[in-house]
């Protein structure tokens, strides 16, 4: 019984897991939800899936991307030129976007990454801004600024759901497992001290390539479901440095290098976005700059940070848990 | 004396214009526990991080048993069977000592496989068992040397560079750790290398002692016969003071 699951998971969480899950896959049939709520719910899964991938990265490892818009839109991109081009599944399609823009996160990741620090971050604004500028330049694949549109399928956005729902899971567990088995430690002995890690025979180099490689696949993915849903594509909006933000703050808001947080992060993130667009379309932006500084201010673990504060007082949670999380890998106490 | 374990034949490091370390030779036999001393800014780190792969060499070659070790980065000469510990120590703060041995268990010689029971046993080892589920910053220094021992030890090495394990903390801690590295040599079956300011330490802990000068190896030999040594007398304290001690009362 107990070799069914590997040894880290832990019984609560896996239940935890399979109940959201299933309660997700119901919820259509039970509840009748509204065309609009049930399309909103399918693409939070796939910007839930995005911050989860880029939490890999800058919350498990410490290094922040200012520069994934670039694999979001370069799985778009290449799924869209894929669909187009034959009558594939889409699955077939985002798994080609996926792997082409894990590849594309390795070509400038590979050397990036050995800069430390903020260095990074700065090195992936310009990542970022490049690839755009690039891909709106190359009209033969993504049609300039003008974009590319998609096939349209009769009821593809119910299937949707379920395969955002089957993505968001799969990203989910994988989160999970990067972080609770033996390869999480690693990680977070890297994040803590690169030159430490490597004397106790962790290969830095190679576990950061892996998890850029594996951040950049799913948020590559990700890009391509999000060009399935929408069926049209253009890279203002694919590559955009507002898309690269976006992912930053939903895992800010969230909770940066935990497991669940850059999921409630997203939720927040949409919710928000939903209602202040139409209102204040000039102000929205704005408004989530002043949200990061208040969250970096005052939790820097954001609403896990909450969570966390209020389960320490009932005696549920440990410092431990709290210092793996924290920027930078410093106590804070 | 059987073959040694650890052999470095002239080994260089050179920053720009400044040799940090002149042509050393080395040899470590198994089991030796062999000190390096020398005054500040000898050379002494910079030759640990020579042989643990930190940083390579300018010339010269380091090879543990047969093998060459110099020039490989740091992670690959702790899968061959060497590992150091840090003057300054360097726990990872974020997280627990249990899972800061248990690093040190899984990525070192025999992978994730009874990594836990490994790094209990070696918590056991170092007298850290109690403190398991505690952050490092909770530790005193002492402690957290112990840790950064015990961290070093779970990868299974053969040979265990010790940078100051001993300096900073308390006397009774000292003698503590002394023993703690004559157990180590004894229980374990390892080789070490042991810089230390701490002269008591030294002279009571090592078989043989080499004694660094801006960058090269000046003297040799037991830890008794180095220390009257007039060239290492120069080296600490000046010519002058060399010239006091050798003549006759």
């Amino acid at each position: 019984m107990r070799r069914l699951v590997p040894h880290w998971v832990e019984p609560k969480a896996l239940i935890g897991f399979i109940v959201a899950i299933a309660a997700a896959a119901l919820w259509p049939a039970l509840m009748k939800p509204s065309v609009y709520t049930q399309n909103q719910v399918t693409i939070t899964f796939a910007l839930i899936a995005a911050a989860l991938a880029w939490n890999w990265l800058g919350g498990y490892l410490g290094q922040v991307s200012f520069g994934h818009s670039a694999m979001f839109g370069v799985g778009g991109f290449v799924a869209a030129k894929v669909l187009l081009a034959a009558p594939v599944p889409f699955a077939w399609a985002w798994i080609a976007g996926g792997l082409v823009a894990g590849l594309y996160a390795l070509l400038w990741g590979h050397p990036t990454l050995r800069l430390r620090g903020p260095y990074f971050s700065i090195a992936t604004i310009g990542v970022g801004e490049a690839t755009r500028l690039i891909f709106t330049y190359w009209e033969w694949l993504t049609g300039g600024s003008s974009g590319t549109s998609l096939p349209i399928e009769v009821g593809l956005k119910q299937k949707l759901y379920f395969w955002g729902l089957g993505l968001l899971a799969v990203v989910f567990a994988a989160s999970y497992a990067l972080r609770k088995s033996s390869i999480g430690l690693g990680l977070l002995a890297i994040k803590s001290d690169v030159d430490a890690a490597a004397d106790v025979g962790i290969s830095s180099t190679f576990y950061q390539d892996l998890v850029l490689f594996l951040s950049g696949v799913t948020v590559g993915i990700t890009g391509a479901f999000y060009a399935s849903y929408i069926s049209f594509i253009e890279p203002g909006d694919m590559f955009g440095f507002e898309r690269s933000i976006s992912f930053v703050l939903m895992s800010v808001i969230g909770g940066v290098g935990t497991v669940v947080g850059p999921a409630l992060g997203a939720v927040v993130f949409v919710i928000l976005r939903e209602s202040l667009i139409a209102r204040y379309p000039q102000l929205y932006l704005g408004f989530f700059g002043v949200l990061l500084i208040l969250v970096i201010l005052f939790e820097p673990l954001g609403i896990m940070g909450i969570v966390f504060r209020l389960a320490r007082k009932v005696g549920l949670v440990r410092p431990q848990i709290v210092a793996k999380a924290a920027p930078g890998g410093a106590v804070q106490e | 004396m059987s073959a040694p374990i650890l052999r470095a034949e002239k080994v260089s490091k050179r920053f720009g214009g400044l040799k940090a370390v002149d042509e050393v030779d080395l040899e470590l036999a198994e089991h030796e526990i062999l000190g390096v001393i020398g005054p500040n800014g000898a050379g002494k780190t910079t030759l640990f991080s020579l042989i643990a792969g930190s940083i390579p060499p300018t010339s010269g070659t380091v090879r543990l048993r047969d093998r060459v070790i110099s020039g490989l980065p740091a992670h690959r000469a702790v899968h061959a069977g060497i590992v150091r510990t840090h003057q300054i120590v360097r726990p990872f703060g974020n997280l627990t000592v249990l899972e800061n041995v248990m690093v040190g268990a899984i990525y070192g010689k025999r992978g994730p496989v009874g990594a836990r029971d490994r790094a209990l046993d070696v918590m056991q080892f170092v007298g850290l068992a109690e403190r398991a589920s505690q952050l490092p910053a909770g530790l005193t220094l002492a402690g957290r040397k112990r840790l950064e021992l015990a961290r070093a030890l779970a990868t299974e090495p053969v040979v265990l560079l010790l940078d100051e394990v001993i300096a900073g903390v308390n006397p009774v801690e000292a003698l503590q750790m002394a023993d703690l590295i004559r157990k180590v040599r004894e229980k374990r079956g390892l080789s070490c290398i042991l810089i230390e300011h701490v002269m008591p330490a030294v002279m009571a802990l090592s078989d043989r002692v080499i004694v660094l000068d801006a960058g090269k190896k000046i003297a040799e030999g037991k830890p008794q016969d180095v220390v009257r040594d007039p060239k290492v007398i120069a080296a600490y304290l000046g010519e002058s003071a060399a010239k006091e001690v050798g003549k006759p009362a």
